[in-house]
């Protein structure tokens, strides 16, 4: 049996065989198509994720923030430090002595449709901001009254001090939108919206790019040195770094940690790692047993090698943490991490009659490589002091409902700072109730709560500081989660790109980009 | 007229199938853990601020005024507003709808190309070394996760020999094309690897028949009893594993989606699931099953045209 049956095409068309090759041939290659020079470059950047929406007072997605600081200013914004603010719109600003009163004088400033920048804009925005729709409205609910002296003087009013108000008019939901053309479009002016900052939207194919073009009228001279950026979302962490490498995109942010080192020796790229406003951690549920003791909490703290993680995960692209803040503004040095100390973990567990150790869980993200590296260092170090922990994924989009919930007993997370005040964060991972029952963990310490208090009615200075770093000792101290560690933000471009950057806040200023 | 009418009854057929699977989608959807308020207000929200949009999501209502709310919106084409895009689903998923239709489309007329010539050659050669070569390889391609094939192929023709775009749709037509061949091509491969096998072993079946023979003996020549007899009988039975094959592909993309960054709606599905964000949910769901019933569609009268026996009916 075999091919003999059907030689009779075998045989008698060697032109035919000829055709089929050619044929299979073409199906491969033929449609590769004709290979055309790439276009003249304006800046194009590669991020992992679209803008879901362009309206400030909805958006709480990194690429739908770090995309309207592009296009919106606001009264006043972070240094490029992230350890003070400077002049945004408002060209200066005065606090009254007793914090009740703030006074802002505007620049002169136009939207990107040539109309001049008014205090008219800036009540409208904020109001809007503090309003029924906005998911940001007890940002700016503090203020109470607004009195527009002239059309570049504004006067804002406050009941009681609210020191973090200053801070948070530097958010991207405080951002000054063109009042008449908000009202006349609605919803569809954030489609393509635009402002007085450096770039408006040109054209958004959603999930493919969103295409910036330069703001003629914009303030400050000279800037952008671009005449368009292109945000690109290539969600695939891999494909970002290859397409930088094949130079279609001038720079990416986010690059997986075991490839930044390869990049950093590549000799057509920029390497840096910025130093984000965010924190890597373990909550621990403290209505549960055991971890409702304090000295169980810190022999968890004591038995983790977060050096050892830092080194061997993120490849040295971060910091081990002493504490649940990110390292900013008011920060206490003094603070070192728990040290690794398998001993001293077991002597405290012993002490609060663990001797033996115990079973525990952890939720940890599936589907995240970092994550599941970390908890599986974290699984081995507990090992070690007689803690088997055991790993329960569970989808991202789930996990905060389930901490929320109280459901859990351990669980690997972080926290990320919208501002460069400590203010909003502390609030978030260390304040029982406020805003999520500290991070969901339950710890509650009445100091703690005091000062938190206190220091949103404390004009800002060493004073303030004091209470941001007893706070920061306290939290140290009850330990209501294991302290992991600061990660850093890699991030790329090639050599031809001058100034772009990644900012602690996590965003980027296009502005100062020059293209070589 | 006979064609227009079955294509009238077939979508006729589709208002019954849509209700059902919208139902399925929407009860879905809502026994999954997680709320969408919740996931996104994140870290940031209160509990006020939670109720606040959750109302204003329209989440707070019944379950069945939800779903009549849901048939309305559908009725009327916007399918509702998403809740993560704070807009209407309907526009963004025709946004998409095109870009998927190009890669599937594409992929399957490559996966066409590459059939026919190498089906050809694997049943002329019959447990020969090309049919073993061809079988080896597709197997092979077939075997190996799109994923790291995708970025092989990168690695490779765009990296060390730049021939190819690393991802990205491109300007205009042409350009999209040339854009989309990678991805196009390693879906191709997939679907190639199944209609190449098929198509071979009725090639084979075909060959042995005896019309054949008596084709080749009133004196016809071989590449005409080839083209003419032996390739149009064998087809038949590929085309419907080709049908159900791109039906698959349609919302089976999303990892070629992910490496090549095309927005296509199986990546959108993929994380608007994993936002809850269910009318653009169930948008794409109802999208699905009108791709696939409509492929099911072609499938049907391609048949008919390749088999003079089939009637539209």
């Amino acid at each position: 049996m075999g091919a003999h049956e059907y030689t009779i095409f075998g045989r008698s068309s060697r032109k035919m065989r000829l055709g089929l090759s050619a044929a299979a041939m073409f199906a491969v290659l033929a449609t590769a198509g004709t290979v055309w020079p790439a276009q003249a470059t304006d800046l194009k950047v590669a991020i992992a994720s679209d803008a879901l929406t362009l309206d400030p007072i909805a958006s709480s997605d990194n690429a739908s923030i770090w995309t309207e600081l592009l296009i919106f200013d606001q009264l006043v914004r972070p240094s490029k430090s992230g350890t003070k603010l400077e002049p945004g719109l408002a060209e200066k600003w005065t606090v009254s002595p007793d914090g009740l009163e703030y006074t802002f004088t505007l620049r002169d400033a136009k939207f990107a449709n040539g109309e001049a920048v008014t205090a008219d804009d800036v009540v409208y925005s904020l109001q809007r901001a503090a309003g029924e729709k906005s998911d940001w409205a007890r940002f700016f609910k503090p203020i109470t009254k607004y009195t527009v002296i002239d059309a570049k003087t504004i006067k804002f009013n406050l009941d009681k001090p609210f020191t973090p108000l200053l801070n948070n008019l530097a958010m991207f939901s405080a951002s000054i939108l063109p009042k008449k053309e908000v009202e006349a479009k609605g919803a569809d002016f954030f489609q393509a919206p635009f402002g007085s900052g450096p770039f408006t939207v040109k054209t958004w194919n959603h999930g493919e790019k969103i295409v910036l073009s330069k703001n003629p009228n914009y303030w400050q001279a000279g800037k952008p040195a671009v005449d368009e950026a292109e945000i690109q979302v290539i969600a695939e962490d891999n494909s970002r770094v290859l397409k930088l490498k094949a130079g279609e995109v001038d720079a990416i942010v986010g690059i997986p940690f075991n490839q930044v080192s390869q990049l950093k020796s590549d000799p057509d790229l920029n390497v840096g790692v910025a130093d984000v406003f965010r924190i890597e951690l373990v909550q621990l549920n403290t209505t549960k047993k055991p971890f409702d003791d304090e000295r169980v909490r810190q022999a968890l703290n004591y038995a983790v090698d977060k050096d050892a993680i830092v080194k061997g995960v993120l490849r040295g692209n971060g910091k081990a943490a002493a504490t649940a803040l990110p390292i900013m503004a008011y920060h206490n040095e003094e603070l070192k991490p728990y040290p690794h100390d398998v001993a001293k973990a077991k002597a405290l567990l012993k002490e609060a009659g663990y001797e033996n150790g115990f079973k525990a869980s952890m939720l940890v993200q599936s589907g995240d490589v970092t994550y599941r590296q970390v908890a599986s260092a974290l699984q081995s170090n507990l090992k070690d002091i007689g803690v088997d922990l055991q790993l329960q994924g569970i989808e991202s989009s789930s996990q905060f409902s389930t901490t929320k919930s109280g459901n859990y007993e351990m669980s690997l997370s972080y926290a990320s700072s919208d501002t460069i005040d400590p203010d909003q964060i502390i609030g978030f991972t260390s304040i029982n109730p406020e805003r999520a029952n500290a991070f969901h963990t339950q710890w509650k310490d009445d100091r703690v709560n005091a000062l938190y208090e206190q220091e949103r009615q404390t004009l800002d200075g060493p004073e303030r500081g004091a209470m941001f770093k007893e706070m920061e000792q306290r939290v140290h101290d009850g330990a209501p989660f294991i302290f992991l560690y600061h990660q850093g933000m890699p991030y790329a471009s090639r050599k031809n790109v001058e100034g772009f950057e990644v900012l602690p806040t996590s965003n980027y200023r296009l502005e100062d980009v020059v293209m070589k | 007229m006979v064609l227009l009418k079955f294509t009238f009854g077939r979508l006729l057929q589709l208002v019954p199938v849509l209700l059902g699977i919208t139902l399925i989608a929407f009860l879905l959807l809502r026994v999954l853990p997680g709320d969408p308020a919740t996931l996104i207000l994140g870290s940031r929200g209160t509990a006020e601020d939670i109720a606040r949009l959750t109302t204003q999501l329209g989440l707070d209502r019944p379950l069945w005024q939800q779903y009549l709310e849901f048939l309305g919106d559908m009725l009327r084409g916007s399918f509702g507003q998403s809740i993560a895009y704070h807009t209407a689903v309907g526009p963004l998923i025709l946004e998409r709808l095109w870009t998927t239709l190009a890669l599937v489309g594409f992929s399957t007329v490559l996966a066409v190309v590459m059939t026919i010539p190498f089906a050809l050659m694997a049943a002329l050669h019959k447990g020969g070394v090309v049919d073993h070569a061809i079988k080896v390889f597709f197997v092979v391609m077939m075997s190996m996760p799109a994923f790291w094939l995708g970025v092989l192929l990168v690695l490779l023709l765009s990296i060390a020999f730049p021939i190819f775009p690393v991802s990205g749709l491109g300007e205009g037509m042409l350009d999209g094309l040339y854009h989309l061949f990678l991805p196009a091509f390693i879906i191709a491969l997939g679907t190639a690897a199944l209609t190449i096998r098929s198509l071979r072993s009725s090639l084979i079946d075909v060959l042995k028949a005896d019309y054949i023979d008596t084709a080749l003996a009133k004196g016809l020549r071989a590449r005409r009893v080839l083209l003419a007899h032996v390739l149009r009988n064998s087809l038949i039975s590929t085309i419907s594993v080709l049908g159900v094959h791109t039906s698959w592909v349609i919302g089976g993309t999303v990892v070629i989606e992910a490496v090549f960054a095309i927005p296509g709606l199986g990546y959108l599905l993929l994380s608007s699931i994993a936002a809850r964000d269910y009318p653009m949910v169930q948008g794409l769901t109802v999208t699905f099953a009108v791709l696939v019933v409509m492929i099911n569609l072609i499938t049907d009268i391609a048949y008919a045209a390749a088999d003079p026996r089939v009637k539209l009916s």
